[in-house]
This record gives C-alpha cells, sequence and structure tokens, in this order.
C-alpha cells in the first residue's frame, strides 16, 4: 500500500490563487483562499480482470485534510486527521459511518463564489453506508454525470460540495476534474486510456479556519 | 475502392453512348400535379392550401433508390436519424411525429418511436407525397408534423419489368413488376428482394454499424370496376426482414457480447368501396387490417438466451364522404373506428395483447368565393378508450395572387397519442445497470408493489404526480411564398413555427434499494422549431435543370430556456470553473441541425439517357449532454457537418433494357459514431428489362 501511495503524493500539485482580502477591511474573519488540486488519485485502476472484464484497484481510499492541504495516510483512517475520502468517483466524509469526527456535507447548485456564507438553516447530511452518503453518489445525484455511451465521467457544473470538517470547520469544494492531467479525455479515447486516466481529481476548495459559516 | 470505380468509369459511356432513340418527356419540374394527401380528395397542387411535395417515380429511379429512407434524405427539410432504425425528421420535429402512409392507410410498428422506413421498398410506386405541418384535422394522431404518404396505382400501365442491382457490401437489390389491366380489371404485382453484408467501420471487427439484412416484400393490388361509378380496390402488402445481430453492450466497462437474429414481419390488407352517386357525391368504404412482427433472439456469450417480441396489430373501418355542395363549395365528411393491440416482452406479460379503441369522426369545407382565393377549414374529433380524448382543427388558404406569385397560409394544431410503450412498459435492463422503465398505465401499481416488498429505496415527488398521459399537442403555421417568373423557374420561400405542449417525456421517479433508477413518463415537456425554406428550381436547357434547397432551424425546450434565463443553468469556462450558461450558448434539441442545403443537377435526355448529381449539407448537430447540464449547449458534443455527394447515370433503351450505375458518398465521408446508416463511398449498377414499350 506504502508503494502506491509514494507516487500519488509525488503526483499532488497544490496551487494557491485568488486573494479577495482587501487592505481596508477591518473584519474578523480571516479572509479565505481558494486552493486548487491537481491530480489526486482516488483508487486508481490498475487493470481489468480477465474473468469478469470489470476494471479492478488497490479498494483503497485517499485520505484529504482540507486543513492542512495534504494527503493523510491510511494508517490514520480511524483518525480525525482526514476531512475528504476520495475512491473512484465515491467522495466520503469524516463522520457518521465513514469516521470518527464530526464531518458531514451537503451538496449546493450554484456558483462556488456564490456560496459566502452557509445559511443556519442548511442541513447536512452524514454518510449513512452503505444506503446514503452525505456527498450524494450516482451519476447525476451528486457531484458527477456517467455516460454510459463514451464511459466518461463528468463533474457537473454549478455544483458545491459544502463541507463539515472533521473537526466541526466548514468549507466549500469544487470538483473541477475526474483525469489525470485535468482534463476530460475525447470521446474517441481508447478504452484502456479511459479506464487509466480516470479517477484522478482536480478540485478547488475554500477553507474558514475560524469555525465560522462565512467564506 | 479505386480500381472499381476506374472499371465504372471506362465502361460506363460505352453502354451510355450507344444511340438509340426512345422518347421520354423532361424531368423534374412537378407541373400541375394531383395531389391527393391535402385534402383526402384529389387536387391540383396549384390549387392546394399547405405546403406539399410530389416525389414521382421517375425521380426516385433517376436517383437509384431503393427504399424510402434514399429518396427522403435527399427532400429540402427532412432529416434522417439512426437509433432504432431509420426514422425521419421533418421540420425539427422526431420521427414519432410524422404519420407514414400507403395509399392512405398508416404504418405501424414503431420501435421508441421510430417507423424504420428501410422497411419500405420503392419499386413500384407512383409517387410520394409529403405535406408539412400539423394535419391531424384530416389524419389524426401521429400527423403532428406533418405526413408521408406513399402512393402505389394499380392502374398505372406499366410493361413487364425486372430489375438487378448489385452494390457495395455485397448489396443485391432484385425486382419484378408487372401490371394487367382489362376494362374493368386492373392489377399490379411486385416482387422485391434485397440483402446486404452490412458494413464495419473497423475492417476485422464482428460487429457491424449496418447490420447483414435480408429483406423480401410483395406487394399486391386489383382493382375491379363494377360500372363506371362502382369499384373495388385490394391492395396486399407483406414484407419480411431477418437481420443478423452481433451486439455488444458496455456498462461500467463490462461488456456482453451477444449474437442472434432479428425477424421483422409486415403484412397489410387494405380493400375500399368506392361509390359514385353523382358528379356531387361519392362515398368510400375502407377497410384496413396490418400487423407488425419483431422477433428478436440473441444468444449471449456466456449462453444465457435473451428474446424480445413486439407485435402490434391495427384494424380500421372508415367511410368517407364527398359532396360538392355548389361551384364554390365542398365538403368531405367521413368517421370510423380503430382497434388496436400490442404484445411486447417489454410489457407485463408478453402473451397478453393490450388493447385500444379510437373512434373518430372529422369534416372538412373547402370554399372557393373567387378564381384566386381558396378557403378551408376542417376539423377532426378522436375519442379513446386509454387516453383523453383530442380536437384537431386547422384552417388554410391560398391566395393566387397573379399567374406568377402565390401565398399559402395554415395554422393546425396536431396530436400524437401516448403510444403503448408509455402506457404499458414494463422493462428492466439487466444489460445495462438493470434500470426500469414502467408505462403510466401500470406505473403506480407495479412500483407500489414492489414497494411493499421492500424494494424501493427513494421515490420522488413526481411518482405521486403520475396519471393517465394525455396526448401531446403542436401548434403549427405554415406561410408560403410561390414564386414561378416563367414556366422554367421556380421559387418557393416559407416560414414555420411548430409549438409542442404536453410533451411526454421520461423520467426518473425514483430507485431501487440497489440505486438503480426507475423511470416512468409525464407529460411536461414544451417546446418549439421554427425556421425558413427556400427552394428555387430552373429548367437550365431542355436536358439540364439545376435545383437547390435550404433550411434554417431553430428549435428549443421552452422550460430549459426558461431555466437558462433564470440563471440556474451553469457550464464550464476555459479553466474548467462553473459558471452561468448564457441563452447565446443554448443550442436547442439534440439532432437538429441549424442549416441544411442541397444542390442538384440533372440532365435527361430524349434518348433515355439521364444523369443526375446530388449535394447535401448538414450542419452540426448536437449528440450528447457531455457536461451534464442537461441542456444541449456550446459545451456539449457534436456531430461535425458534412456533404455527401451522391452521383447516378443511366440509359433507357426503346428495347427495354436499361443500365443505372451510381456513386453513394462520393467524398467517403464517414462518421460511424453518429451516422451509422451512411457507409462510406458505395458503388451500385443495375440492369432492368423490361417488355418493350413500342407495342
Amino acid at each position: 500500500m506504502r508503494q502506491i501511495l509514494k507516487p500519488f503524493l509525488l503526483l499532488l500539485t497544490v496551487s494557491s490563487i485568488l486573494f479577495s482580502c482587501t487592505k481596508d477591511e477591518t473584519t474578523v474573519a480571516l479572509p479565505v483562499t481558494a486552493i486548487t488540486v491537481s491530480n489526486l488519485p482516488a483508487d486508481t485502476v490498475l487493470g481489468i480482470n480477465k474473468i469478469t472484464g470489470m476494471p479492478f484497484s488497490a479498494g483503497k481510499y485517499t485520505f484529504f485534510s482540507l486543513e492542512r492541504n495534504t494527503i493523510v495516510p491510511n494508517t490514520d483512517s480511524a483518525s480525525t486527521q482526514w476531512d475528504l475520502a476520495f475512491a473512484g468517483s465515491k467522495i466520503l466524509t469524516n463522520g457518521g459511518t465513514s469516521g470518527t469526527g464530526l464531518g458531514g456535507a451537503f451538496i449546493y447548485t450554484g456558483l462556488f463564489d456564490n456560496v459566502k456564507t452557509i445559511s443556519n438553516d442548511s442541513v447536512f447530511k452524514t454518510d449513512n453506508a452503505p444506503a446514503s452518503f452525505a456527498v450524494t453518489f450516482g451519476s447525476g445525484k451528486g457531484w458527477y454525470v456517467y455516460d454510459q455511451l463514451t464511459s466518461l465521467i463528468t463533474p457537473l457544473a454549478g455544483r458545491v460540495l459544502v463541507i463539515r470538517t472533521a473537526s466541526g470547520k466548514y468549507a466549500k469544494v469544487e470538483i473541477i476534474n475526474y483525469y489525470k492531467g485535468g482534463v476530460t479525455l475525447p470521446i474517441t479515447a481508447s478504452d484502456s486510456d479511459k479506464l487509466s486516466k480516470q479517477r484522478y481529481y482536480t478540485f478547488r476548495y475554500a477553507y474558514q479556519p475560524n469555525g465560522s459559516k462565512t467564506f | 475502392m479505386k480500381l472499381r470505380f476506374l472499371y465504372f468509369l471506362v465502361f460506363a459511356p460505352i453502354c451510355l453512348f450507344s444511340q438509340v432513340r426512345f422518347v421520354k418527356d423532361t424531368i423534374q419540374s412537378q407541373g400541375d400535379s394531383v395531389v391527393v394527401t391535402a385534402t383526402r380528395s384529389e387536387r391540383k397542387l396549384s390549387n392546394v392550401t399547405v405546403p406539399v411535395t410530389i416525389i414521382n417515380a421517375k425521380s426516385i429511379q433517376q436517383i437509384g433508390a431503393l427504399r424510402l429512407t434514399d429518396i427522403l434524405k435527399e427532400q429540402p427539410g427532412l432529416s434522417m436519424t439512426s437509433g432504432f432504425g431509420a426514422g425521419v425528421q421533418l421540420q425539427g420535429l422526431n420521427p414519432d411525429y410524422t404519420i407514414i402512409l400507403i395509399n392512405g392507410e398508416p404504418l405501424v410498428g414503431r420501435t421508441a418511436g421510430v417507423l424504420d422506413l428501410n422497411r419500405i421498398a420503392l419499386g413500384n410506386i407512383k409517387k410520394i407525397e409529403i405535406v408539412k405541418g400539423p394535419s391531424s384535422s384530416l389524419y389524426g394522431s401521429e400527423a403532428m408534423a406533418g405526413v408521408i404518404n406513399i402512393i402505389t396505382d394499380a392502374t398505372t400501365k406499366t410493361p413487364l419489368q425486372s430489375s438487378l442491382r448489385y452494390g457495395t457490401y455485397n448489396t443485391i437489390d432484385a425486382g419484378l413488376n408487372n401490371t394487367l389491366a382489362s376494362k374493368s380489371i386492373f392489377y399490379q404485382g411486385y416482387y422485391n428482394y434485397y440483402s446486404t453484408d452490412g458494413y464495419s467501420i473497423r475492417p476485422s471487427s464482428a460487429s457491424r454499424v449496418t447490420t447483414p439484412i435480408k429483406r423480401v416484400a410483395t406487394n399486391q393490388q386489383f382493382k375491379y370496376n363494377f360500372t363506371d361509378n362502382t369499384n373495388v380496390l385490394v391492395g396486399l402488402r407483406f414484407t419480411n426482414e431477418q437481420i443478423k445481430n452481433e451486439l455488444s453492450v458496455t456498462n461500467g466497462g463490462l461488456t456482453i457480447n451477444s449474437n442472434g437474429e432479428e425477424k421483422n414481419t409486415d403484412y397489410n390488407i387494405a380493400s375500399s368501396l368506392n361509390h359514385r352517386f353523382s358528379n356531387a357525391l361519392k362515398t368510400s368504404f375502407r377497410s384496413y387490417i396490418t400487423q407488425y412482427n419483431a422477433t428478436q433472439n440473441l444468444l449471449t456469450i456466456s449462453g444465457a438466451p435473451y428474446t424480445d417480441i413486439l407485435d402490434h396489430v391495427f384494424n380500421r373501418l372508415e367511410n368517407q364522404t364527398d359532396w360538392v355542395v355548389n361551384k364554390k363549395l365542398t365538403a368531405i365528411v367521413g368517421g370510423g373506428a380503430v382497434m388496436e393491440g400490442v404484445k411486447s416482452s417489454r410489457y407485463d406479460s408478453e402473451k397478453i395483447r393490450k388493447t385500444n379503441t379510437n373512434q373518430y369522426a372529422f369534416s372538412q369545407w373547402e370554399w372557393t368565393p373567387n378564381a384566386k382565393l381558396i378557403l378551408i377549414g376542417g376539423i377532426r374529433f378522436d375519442q379513446n378508450q386509454t387516453y383523453a380524448s383530442a380536437w384537431s382543427p386547422k384552417a388554410s388558404m391560398l391566395y393566387k395572387i397573379n399567374k406568377q406569385h402565390r401565398i399559402r397560409l395554415s395554422v393546425g394544431q396536431g396530436f400524437k397519442a401516448p403510444d403503448f410503450r408509455q402506457l404499458y412498459l414494463n422493462f428492466t435492463n439487466a444489460a445495462a445497470g438493470s434500470y426500469s422503465v414502467f408505462g403510466t398505465a401500470q406505473a403506480q401499481k407495479v412500483i407500489g408493489q414492489l414497494n411493499s416488498l421492500g424494494q424501493i429505496g427513494t421515490l420522488y415527488n413526481n411518482f405521486y404526480q403520475l396519471k393517465s398521459l394525455q396526448p401531446e399537442y403542436a401548434t403549427g403555421t405554415h406561410l408560403t411564398w410561390e414564386f414561378e417568373p416563367n414556366a422554367k423557374s421556380f421559387f418557393s420561400f416559407q416560414l414555420f413555427r411548430n409549438d409542442i405542449r404536453n410533451l411526454i417525456e421520461v423520467q426518473q421517479v425514483g430507485a431501487y434499494i440497489t440505486g438503480a433508477q426507475i423511470y416512468s413518463y409525464l407529460n411536461i415537456g414544451r417546446a418549439f422549431t421554427t425556421g425558413i425554406e427556400f427552394e428555387a428550381k430552373h429548367q437550365l436547357t431542355k436536358q439540364f435543370s439545376i435545383s437547390a434547397a435550404y433550411q434554417y432551424l431553430e428549435t428549443g425546450d421552452k422550460d430549459q430556456l426558461a431555466q437558462i434565463k433564470n440563471g440556474t443553468v451553469y457550464t464550464r469556462d476555459a479553466n474548467g470553473l462553473s459558471r452561468k450558461l448564457n441563452v447565446s450558448e443554448y443550442v436547442g434539441l439534440p439532432n437538429n441541425s441549424t442549416h441544411k442545403a442541397q444542390l442538384k443537377f440533372n440532365y435527361s435526355n430524349q434518348n433515355g439517357l439521364f444523369g443526375n448529381i446530388r449535394a447535401l449539407y448538414r450542419s452540426k448537430w448536437a449528440v450528447n449532454n457531455t457536461n451534464g447540464n442537461e441542456v444541449f449547449d456550446d459545451g456539449d458534443s457534436f456531430a461535425k457537418g458534412y456533404i455527401a455527394l451522391h452521383l447516378s447515370i443511366g440509359k433507357d433503351y426503346v428495347n427495354g433494357i436499361g443500365f443505372q450505375f451510381g456513386c453513394d458518398n462520393m467524398l467517403n465521408y464517414i462518421d460511424a459514431l453518429n451516422l451509422p446508416n451512411l457507409p462510406g463511398r458505395t458503388f451500385f449498377a443495375t440492369l432492368k428489362i423490361q417488355k418493350s414499350k413500342k407495342i
């Protein structure tokens, strides 16, 4: 498992952009920076089972800390070190049946920049495997659509995952892409490319460390 | 391929330029042909109030068209669709909304709303009439976008005629046509055999874009004149298709391969008794019996058999009476009853036929106040057992400004009844994710039962809104200006708009515990299609003629447009970040091209030599909602625009022998994914032998 994780860490590139503060501001809330995470592997496909014809993978989640902007080792899966866990198109939050933290989430339909405060009547769902997940699983239900004809996964535009982290803080996440390099493969790409290059998340997020619901 | 083309170039002229005299009238101009479809009575084309296109036998023959698809795809304003067989899209409306008639009687046997037009062989037909615009006031359900009527005529005297054609992909077509006529008895018999190996885009692949197929068809027509005023007509039509299938269904990386055979049979028996009481009054009793049976037997590689049966019976009795009230006023009154039934393995039981009955009455009044003006008003009422009844009014007019200019205006309402699939489908697709689709007649009951068994995970709000379906309605307006500056030139300019409401759409109404989706049908959609059609024809010389046509089309889902305007539809910017979609990025309904154009050159001389070259252009069209925002916009997948170029040359000799050579898709345009019905460049050669016309 460690051998698999190492290259994953190498692939992780982080860039920060967008400072939204101005010098005149004197509000208590710290300005929140949007961070983009690219090529986060999420239980990538290792090959195809010759008997069933189904692709197989290691079956391990990639755990990620929004607070520290880093991958958390799988050995810490039973801790509150991580906020989100990725495997294929499934995203877990650190709470409910998935973890020991206070994590939860809901999906907001709208633009990332428009999520400025989380209203008090918003309901955070928690993971309740296998029946339901805070980040709803399935094509067209949560953050992506899967096209049976082209076998491609496309993140839905205008979906923001509003996250309560393991420690009870708040973050907002927009999934940008599901393929290595951050570009969805063309329809005509080979089946083997479609399998080997999927399950690499590019997403941007903003984390509010002060515990408020304002970004 | 190249070598074959060379042969073609070398030998074609030898056959073509041998000098034999043969008299043939010149082609193209529709002249003042007679139209029956527009008013359900014989009218001169120049006196018809609605837009009509007539395709005569000669133009079908001269382009080498074999199946109905071949000729319709070259008509302005029409385009072909390729899912579930070749369907026809008329002015942006899907194949479900155009009724296909043979001698006024509807063809049945649609899969997912599409009637495969490859089923219809063209060897014996007299002409095809296409009426654009809602025509339910005369034809009832399905005549929402328009009507395509294929007309054969027992009294057409043709000598014994046989033809044999061979083409690329081992495509063989053989036809035999015979007529007999005495003073009172007329007979026309037609036999056709067609087979092709199909073709594959990937050379070594077993899977075929067009599957190997064998078709036999026959058509027999008798007419007996008891007296000058009374006759009886009987038409029998039978077709049989055998299609070899090699299918592969891929789901979640798992591919299921299967092979097997599909067998489709289709017969119709149409009879009518016609009597003329006087010059002012005639009546016609018609009976029509038809059955379509499609049986698909597949065997998956793992050995699991799969059978899919669809069996559709449609029987109809009808009377129509035509009355000339006075010189200025004529009327048509009619009515009838339909008994219809479908059995399908996709319903709850393939042994029990789901049935429906329908009674209808219609009337149409035609008033000619003066030589320049014709006004027509008509209405039809369809009363139904399983869905709501429908009124279909229509009003139209023709104003002849002068000898050169004509204006036609028609406004009508058309409808399409919910079909059996929308009422009774009970289908779970084990090959692709085990989703289910239930027709509305049973959805609540079936899903309720599943729920009591604890199999249902979620039910959406729209599940509780399921109720008996209403017909889908369209209101269509067509305004046509025709200009004939002289006997050699013809121009037509048309504006059209169709507003569709109550569209029946498949929607997810819930999910199983496993997460697999459950779908049903709801009357929810609102859409429109609107555009401009332009046609021009010109006879350059006695031998050469040229024709051009162009269609500009805009379509849209009205609810989606409202959502976009509200700013609740999203797309992504160049950096992949979400943003609101602009109305200008919306492209409307899928499978519709904004621009379609065609240009045709025809040559035909008195010695029986003919040739034509046809260029057909279609601009890009949306095929797949790749960005998942549920509307079709610039960010989705499109099929590229293309030009198909076709050529045909032939010669008919006076001794009855005729040759024809053709090359379809000369530019070898291929788009296997979006245009499975367009193989690469193909060639054909036809030999015709008929008893000499000089008797």
